[in-house]
């Protein structure tokens, strides 16, 4: 992981460096660091930043090689009124651009402590990897970059702007791994042990198993996980940072979805082990509260199965209780995650009384049919809470589109045998989901459906591709801004 | 079918609406008949000379329809109005009409049992001068859409693109002024997309221009709609099952159709032109490719990737016609132009992308208003449509692409600066038997969605 430790802005005599330029800022100043450097380079900065007409505008950069002092000396545009994503996101180029080099030195553009703290997280969370089964990496193909030391003129001051941000790291960190690791590695139970590294930052976690389910009566997660040999499990993780009702957090952690009986096609059926993305985000989520001591009452609880078709599973016609009590026709057994949410949220409303809910899930294919890999779905039944999250998607940079509830979808999943059934038809499937999901709901709730988002095939500004860990900065802003 | 306000009527059904905390007439009698005012609450009394049928009035047009529905075998009704103002006396009309219409000009035979035989409808009022002029505000709109229901409904080996030009003439009737740009024109011109989609069709393209001049006083709303008469898929062919349902494919054309109808009807004040590409995408020698590179009107180039997404092709000639030619206020257009907005929203609202927040709004609105949901949509960026050998792409290959946005996306390129928004209304067009649609509210089968909403959004441009 890279260490991004803070010092006071002088010019190191050697090794590479990094410049964070800010859009057609002509005049350096006198003595500045950049200043420094370009004359100890005999100009050579700025004749390379007039030769590919670098301007500082936002994504463009500029590699300057060979200079006595300084092998590599990397420029990076800021734009011309970087907010902190864009000091993210410079900071993210410049770590790839400095990847062959074992340490370097940045400097941002300008003296604020949060901008240097936000380029730090953004170098970390660019240069994340997922290695560990990796056995027969040659040392060249790894990134050689360990530490980038971010030279800024109050180091203690961005030590402490970074420390909730350390707290963001981690957390996404934490989500992006477990999303990452294989099914035969990460599943129910495994999973739930992982969620007691959160108690190591001050959370409480809580395993319910088989045992404790079946007495307490969660029929819907039972009845996805009865066909696999690997049993449910339930997390319920506690960061008490403030006194009052609870923010609910709900995840969906399908560790492989088979589709069951209703049995998916092959093709890309790989995809299924970060079923339980949402899981994911909810675990990294309440690591990052309790990391950074988040001043609010958050209540994490994730819903751990695996979706296996076998003859002990669940077939499609089966008539299940939910935890609720309420019977659901199962029409689909691919359907899957909104029967472990339905549970999850009675559960989490009957013994905590919330003061919201709010679930993610890899819900359906019909959300990236919808929105594509630009926006997660957003279904609420609470204004005030859905405007609350969209602000909170634009300003983390996880961006949500609301989409709509109603009578006319909910029409659709009326069964003719029991309560209602889990499948609605193609048209509106995403709407579908979230109807289905919201007959289990009391009290103000959203529905994240994050199926387009929880995984990149590409990748992009603050990730590499793969896991995305989307939700979690997307939730600690949402808290951070309205619940803290 | 006649709509007359009268203060007595002949009619051996009289419908009486009764609202919450009213009481009905004969209320005993209604007592034992088990009526309630609940929404869609209705009790038929059998008198001696008539008969009487109460239905509960909370949304008037949906009394209305509701009378209507329980009362098919009946050709002459009456509604007793008298105890409502004239706007929820109008508002019943259009409701009755709305729910009575059916599209049976190509029955031979006596209708079958169930078939709406509604021919004339008496609204009972105490003063019919004012139930007139209440229903003159509510007719156009509602003209205007059964003229887009007939055009959804007729087939399309009759609907060709001439023959929905010569339907135009009840446009012109009105004041409407009525140009088609034939094949050879749209050749001379560079209409290359919608040649293209056409090629391999008997019936040659075309582009139906409605002009209202309104006051003249300002530069044209201009309205934008798909007219696919028949929609097979072209070379990128369509499954069998479900495609008869393609000659509505010119819903979006019929709809702006509709709306300048209604404009005309009410002798409206705003100008606006509705632009119609019209045109066959069938198979054969002269279809286009997959895999084709097409020059549009505006000069972009576009690489195709499926013959079966041809009504943005078709749009984007329009489009870029009309924001050269035209000099547009503000442009909407109306397509069933993606299966991904169905899978987005189902068949309860259609989706409404666009590039400027006022327009937006106000279709919003309007939409709202006239019981045409919309639900807002966003657009991808353009470089999502990024092709490697052309300007753009014409769509993306492969299953779970969200079309839908792309097909919005696309269209932006061809309309520049000006304000404008994409009505995408598959799946809204038609009404079928399942458990959307309710047959207490709703005719069955076209629905003319758009007009009533852009007549409304037009309206309010005045």
């Amino acid at each position: 992981m890279l260490d991004t430790p803070f010092v006071p802005d002088t010019l190191p005599d050697h090794g590479a460096l990094a410049f964070l330029l800010m859009q057609d800022v002509q005049d350096q100043a006198p003595g500045s660091p950049f200043t420094a450097a370009d004359q100890r380079c005999g100009g050579a900065l700025t004749r390379a930043m007039a030769a590919a007409a670098f301007t500082g505008k936002k994504g463009q950069s500029c590699i300057v090689l060979g200079t006595e002092a300084h092998a590599r000396i990397v420029l990076i545009g800021l734009g011309p009124k970087p907010d902190a994503r864009a000091y993210e996101e410079a900071g993210a180029a410049a770590a790839l651009a400095l990847a062959k080099d074992a340490s370097a030195t940045l400097f941002p553009a300008g003296p604020d402590a949060a901008h240097a703290a936000h380029v730090a997280l953004g170098a970390a969370l660019r240069t994340y990897r997922f290695d560990r089964y990796r056995t027969k990496e040659k040392a060249e193909d790894k990134p050689a970059l360990q530490t980038l030391t971010i030279a800024t003129p109050d180091p203690d001051a961005a030590r402490v702007a970074h420390a909730p941000l350390l707290a963001a790291r981690d957390g996404v960190f934490l989500a992006r791994d477990l999303a990452s690791e294989p099914p035969n590695v990460l599943y129910p139970a495994e999973l739930a042990e992982r969620c007691r590294a959160l108690e190591a930052v001050g959370a409480t976690v809580e395993i319910l198993d088989e045992a404790a389910l079946t007495k307490l009566g969660f029929g819907a997660i039972l009845a996805v996980a009865q066909g696999s040999a690997r049993g449910a499990r339930v997390v319920v993780m506690r960061w008490q940072g403030a006194e009052g009702a609870p923010v609910a957090l709900i995840g969906k952690g399908v560790t492989f979805d088979t589709g069951g009986i209703s049995i998916k096609p092959a093709p890309n059926m790989e995809d299924m082990k970060w079923d339980m993305a949402g899981a994911a985000a909810v675990i990294g989520t309440m690591h990052v509260l309790a990391a950074r001591k988040a001043k609010v009452h958050a209540v994490g609880i994730v819903g751990l199965v695996e979706n296996m078709p076998s003859g002990t599973a669940m077939r499609p016609g089966d008539v299940i209780r939910s935890l609720s009590g309420q019977t659901i026709e199962v029409q689909n057994t691919d359907a899957e995650g909104r029967l472990v949410l339905a549970d999850l949220l009675w559960y989490a409303q009957d013994r905590f009384a919330p003061r919201i809910s709010i679930d993610l899930a890899t819900l359906t294919g019909a959300i990236i049919v919808a929105l594509g890999h630009h926006h997660a779905g957003l279904f609420s039944n609470d204004d005030t809470l859905a405007t609350q999250l969209l602000a909170a998607g634009l300003g983390s940079g996880e961006a949500l589109w609301r989409m709509p509830l109603g009578e006319a979808y909910d029409k659709l999943i009326r069964s003719d045998i029991a309560d209602m059934k889990n499948i609605g038809g193609r048209p509106g499937g995403a709407t579908i989901g979230a109807q289905f999901v919201q007959r289990f709901v009391r009290g103000p709730w959203a529905h994240l459906d994050i199926a387009g988002m929880a995984w990149a095939t590409k990748d992009s500004a603050l990730a590499p591709k793969g896991a995305t860990a989307f939700g979690v900065r997307l939730l600690d802003r949402l808290i951070a801004a309205n619940y803290e | 079918m006649k709509i007359r306000f009268v203060r007595s009527s002949t009619a051996p059904v009289r419908v009486v609406p009764v609202a919450p905390g009213a009481a009905p007439p004969r209320p005993v009698r209604a007592r034992v008949a088990g009526f309630t005012t609940a929404p869609g609450a209705v009790a038929l009394l059998v008198g001696r000379t008539r008969r009487t049928l109460l239905v509960a009035l909370h949304e008037p047009e949906a009394a209305g329809a509701l009378a209507i529905a329980r009362l098919p075998a009946d050709a002459h009704v009456a509604i007793d109005a008298r105890a409502v103002t004239p706007a929820i006396a109008a508002s019943l009309a259009a409701g009755a009409v709305l729910r009575g219409w059916q599209f049976d000009r190509l029955r031979t035979r006596p209708e079958p049992d169930g078939r709406i035989r509604l021919e004339q409808l008496d609204i009972l009022t105490h003063d019919p001068e004012a139930g007139r002029a209440a229903w003159k505000l509510l007719r156009p709109g509602v003209e205007g859409a059964l003229f887009a229901r007939d055009l959804v409904a007729e087939p399309s080996n009759i609907l060709t693109p001439q023959a929905f030009t010569a339907r135009l003439a009840r446009l012109e009737r009105e004041g409407v002024h009525v140009e088609v740009l034939d094949a050879a024109q749209l050749y001379r011109e560079g209409f290359g997309a919608l040649l293209a989609v056409g090629a391999a069709s008997v019936h040659p393209p075309c582009l139906a221009i409605l002009r209202w001049p309104g006051d003249g006083s300002a530069d044209p709303a201009v309205l934008v709609g798909k007219g696919v008469t028949f929609d097979t898929g072209g070379v990128s062919i369509k499954p069998g099952a479900g495609m008869w349902n393609m000659r509505s494919d010119m819903a979006g054309a019929a709809a702006c159709a509709g709306a300048m109808l209604a404009l005309a009807l009410r002798r409206s004040s705003v100008p606006a032109v509705a632009v119609l590409p019209l045109t066959e995408n069938a198979i054969g020698a002269y279809a286009y490719c997959p895999g084709d590179v097409l020059r549009t009107y505006d000069g972009t180039t576009v690489e195709i990737v499926d013959t079966d997404a041809e009504g943005r092709l078709i749009l984007a000639d329009a489009l870029g016609w009309s924001v050269r030619q035209l000099r547009p206020r503000a442009l909407v257009n109306l397509a069933t132009l993606t299966g991904a907005i169905i899978t987005s929203l189902g068949h309860a609202q259609a989706g409404l992308f666009g590039t400027d927040d006022r327009l937006r709004d106000a279709l919003m609105i309007a939409g709202a208003a006239t019981q045409e949901p919309l639900w807002p949509m966003p657009l991808a960026p353009a470089a999502d449509l990024d092709s490697d050998i052309a300007d753009i792409l014409q769509c993306t290959a492969g299953p779970r692409q969200p079309d839908a946005l792309l097909a919005a996306t696309f269209l932006r390129h061809f309309v520049g600066d000006v304000p404008w928004a994409h009505l995408d209304i598959a799946g809204v067009e038609q009404r079928e038997l399942g458990p959307y649609y309710d047959p207490d509210r709703h005719a069955l089968g076209a629905t003319g969605f758009g007009v009533r909403l852009l007549d409304r959004w037009l309206a309010s441009l005045g």
